[in-house]
């Protein structure tokens, strides 16, 4: 159970003139400007769901995990996992996480990757029945004894990746932190990571938490979405929920014989090109059918089919939101 | 009390595997050794026969002959090669700091500063070690001190005393970074300083240097008061307490540059992705 109450973040960063004389007038009178990478987040996260936070580069997803998983020191508010402070027992708080960043890993490099898995084992304080039964898990969902034996840097990206997310695992913790998991990563790695998720979070009830930029995460994962932009949260909800509410709308693409098109009053006409018209109409308005059986009365219609509002849609507006 | 017995157990059992790791480590890349083996143990008996040649030309410095300087000189590489194999990484802290590497350390159940020294162990500085041994046994025959229990129980007090001292001026001066922001290597003028402060006798230097080197940035307690006194040679201070003067001043230095590297840590910003 994750509590993130009025969260805040601000980065102190000092103005930059251009040229020398800026550089000198800098040093003698800095002048200082205060970033909120983050300001006043509060949401609650329960035991074994899975919650992506998405927004685009610089929105604060990322200084907001490393704060969650007691990386930053939050500027005001707190972190509280089941119930504890995460910033004032670090040591105690982050025996219950794993944390994975795309872009680092915690393997060592020199070394097989069993030798990893074997310092972790020490770290955490393992034992040796419970650490075998993990790996034999793990195992079944990833293949991973197929690379135990295999040197990190001889690793491929995605053989690293998998590595990685055993090792984040290997302490069964009950939340597990993920920064652009699938970054850089071919379709076949992604689906491993995907089914690894799922399957830990359905059979352990482990709480997953991930920032993306990949939709397909999304769309396969994500029950409930936080987006954030400028370190303002703008929506957090239940995907088909947030998707209901800012984009409520589908598209009708209807096909005539020739190049003529009926416009209809309950809806919009949003592209005409050639033979092909399409038609934007919201949800709860009118339907389909309704739409098709008014316009097969003005024009013979070809063919039809209907385009649902894409999560590329709503990160479009969601993001747009704020400017 | 049990708890802390516990935790310290904990860390020895981490501290062991993490040397196995760093052995491991050092195995996989074989012809490094070699070059190490050369050119560390080289460096220090290049610098050595220079001390030979000025005492060969002058007689003595300051007042110590050639054994006594030998005493010095090797009780100094040797704890220089301790600080190299614990604490180098506190040369480079800047570059871990600008690199986001703390992400790590911070996820982990175990004190920062512990991982980021251990999880690093250098263990080629025992290159360093071999030419500060050798060094100083011959220093100890040459001038003739009485080698029994009590000696080397003062000789270990010494030099775990001396690595702290050394090492806590380390950390003091990586932890800079946190709040600079800035990856600068302090390790080639530490080592300077550290070199010509505590490789001949300090008393050579003006007063107020002396005075500085004593009580501000305590140097002096890591070869030069202990020799001295070892040696019977004249200094402001001298006796049996000397080792656990530096072992104390070890220890301050140490819970100074602890207290310093936590403030920085709650300024660590880690690194943008």
């Amino acid at each position: 159970m994750i509590d993130v109450q009025n969260l805040c973040k601000d980065y102190v960063m000092r103005r930059k003139e251009p040229g020398l004389r800026g550089a000198i007038r800098g040093l003698v009178r800095p002048e200082h400007k205060k970033i909120h990478a983050v300001s006043d987040l509060s949401f609650h996260i329960d035991d074994g769901e899975i919650v992506g936070f998405i927004g685009p580069n610089g929105a604060g997803k990322s200084t907001t995990i490393k704060m969650m998983s007691g990386i930053l020191t939050p500027t005001k508010g707190c972190v509280l996992i089941d119930g504890r402070d995460i910033s004032k027992h670090r040591k105690e708080v982050v025996r219950n996480i794993g944390v994975v960043f795309g872009q680092r890993s915690q393997l060592n490099w020199d070394l097989r990757l069993g030798e990893s898995f074997e310092l972790l084992k020490h770290i955490y304080q393992i034992d040796q029945s419970d650490y075998d039964r993990t790996i034999d898990d793990l195992d079944s969902i990833l293949g991973i004894r197929e690379i135990i034996d295999k040197p990190v840097r001889q690793m491929s990206l995605g053989q690293r990746m998998k590595g990685d997310l055993v090792a984040s695992m290997l302490h069964s913790p009950g939340i597990l932190f993920l920064d652009e998991p699938t970054i850089g990563l071919d379709v076949s790695a992604k689906y491993a990571l995907r089914k690894f998720i799922k399957e830990i979070n359905r059979t352990r009830r482990t709480t997953v938490i991930l920032t993306t930029h990949d939709l397909g995460d999304i769309q396969e994962l994500c029950e409930r979405l936080i987006i954030i932009n400028h370190g303002v949260m703008m929506e957090d909800g239940r995907l088909s929920e947030i998707v209901d509410r800012i984009a409520p709308y589908k598209t009708l693409v209807v096909e005539y014989y020739d190049e003529s098109a009926p416009e209809h009053d309950r809806c919009e006409m949003t592209e005409h090109s050639g033979n092909v018209a399409k038609y934007r109409f919201i949800k709860n308005e009118v339907t389909a059918a309704e739409i098709i059986a008014d316009l097969s009365r003005i024009k013979t219609i070809k063919d039809v089919s209907i385009e649902e509002a894409g999560i590329d849609d709503i990160i479009k507006i969601a993001y747009g939101q704020s400017g | 009390m049990r708890k802390a017995c516990r935790e310290l157990i904990h860390y020895l059992d981490v501290t062991v595997h993490m040397f196995k790791m760093a052995v491991m480590t050092v195995i996989e890349y074989p012809s490094n050794i070699a070059g190490w083996l050369i050119s560390n143990p080289l460096q220090f008996i290049m610098g050595f026969a220079i001390i030979k040649f000025v005492v060969e030309s002058f007689g003595e410095i300051n007042g110590w002959n050639y054994g006594q300087l030998a005493f010095l000189y090797g009780l100094s590489v040797i704890s220089h090669a301790l600080s190299m194999i614990f604490f180098v990484q506190g040369w480079f802290m800047g570059y871990y700091v600008m690199e986001g590497d703390f992400d790590r350390y911070l996820t982990r159940p175990l004190g920062v500063m512990y991982q980021f020294f251990f999880t690093n162990i250098n263990i080629v500085g025992i290159t360093d070690l071999i030419p500060g041994v050798l060094v100083f046994i011959y220093g100890c025959v040459k001038s003739g001190v009485t080698v029994n229990l009590l000696f080397i129980v003062q000789i270990i007090v010494t030099l775990i005393g001396a690595t702290l001292i050394r090492g806590g001026i380390y950390i003091l001066l990586g932890s800079t970074s946190f709040h600079t922001r800035s990856a600068v290597d302090f390790g080639q003028y530490t080592q300077e300083i550290m070199d010509k402060t505590t490789m001949y006798p300090m008393s050579m230097y003006p007063e107020s240097m002396q005075f500085i080197l004593t009580y501000l940035i305590p140097i002096g307690w890591i070869s030069f008061y202990p020799a001295a006194s070892f040696l019977g040679i004249n200094s402001r201070y001298a006796g049996m307490m000397i080792p656990f003067i530096t072992l104390a001043a070890g220890v301050l230095v140490m819970l100074a540059a602890g207290a310093y590297f936590s403030m920085g840590l709650r300024k660590y910003e880690s690194a943008g992705n």
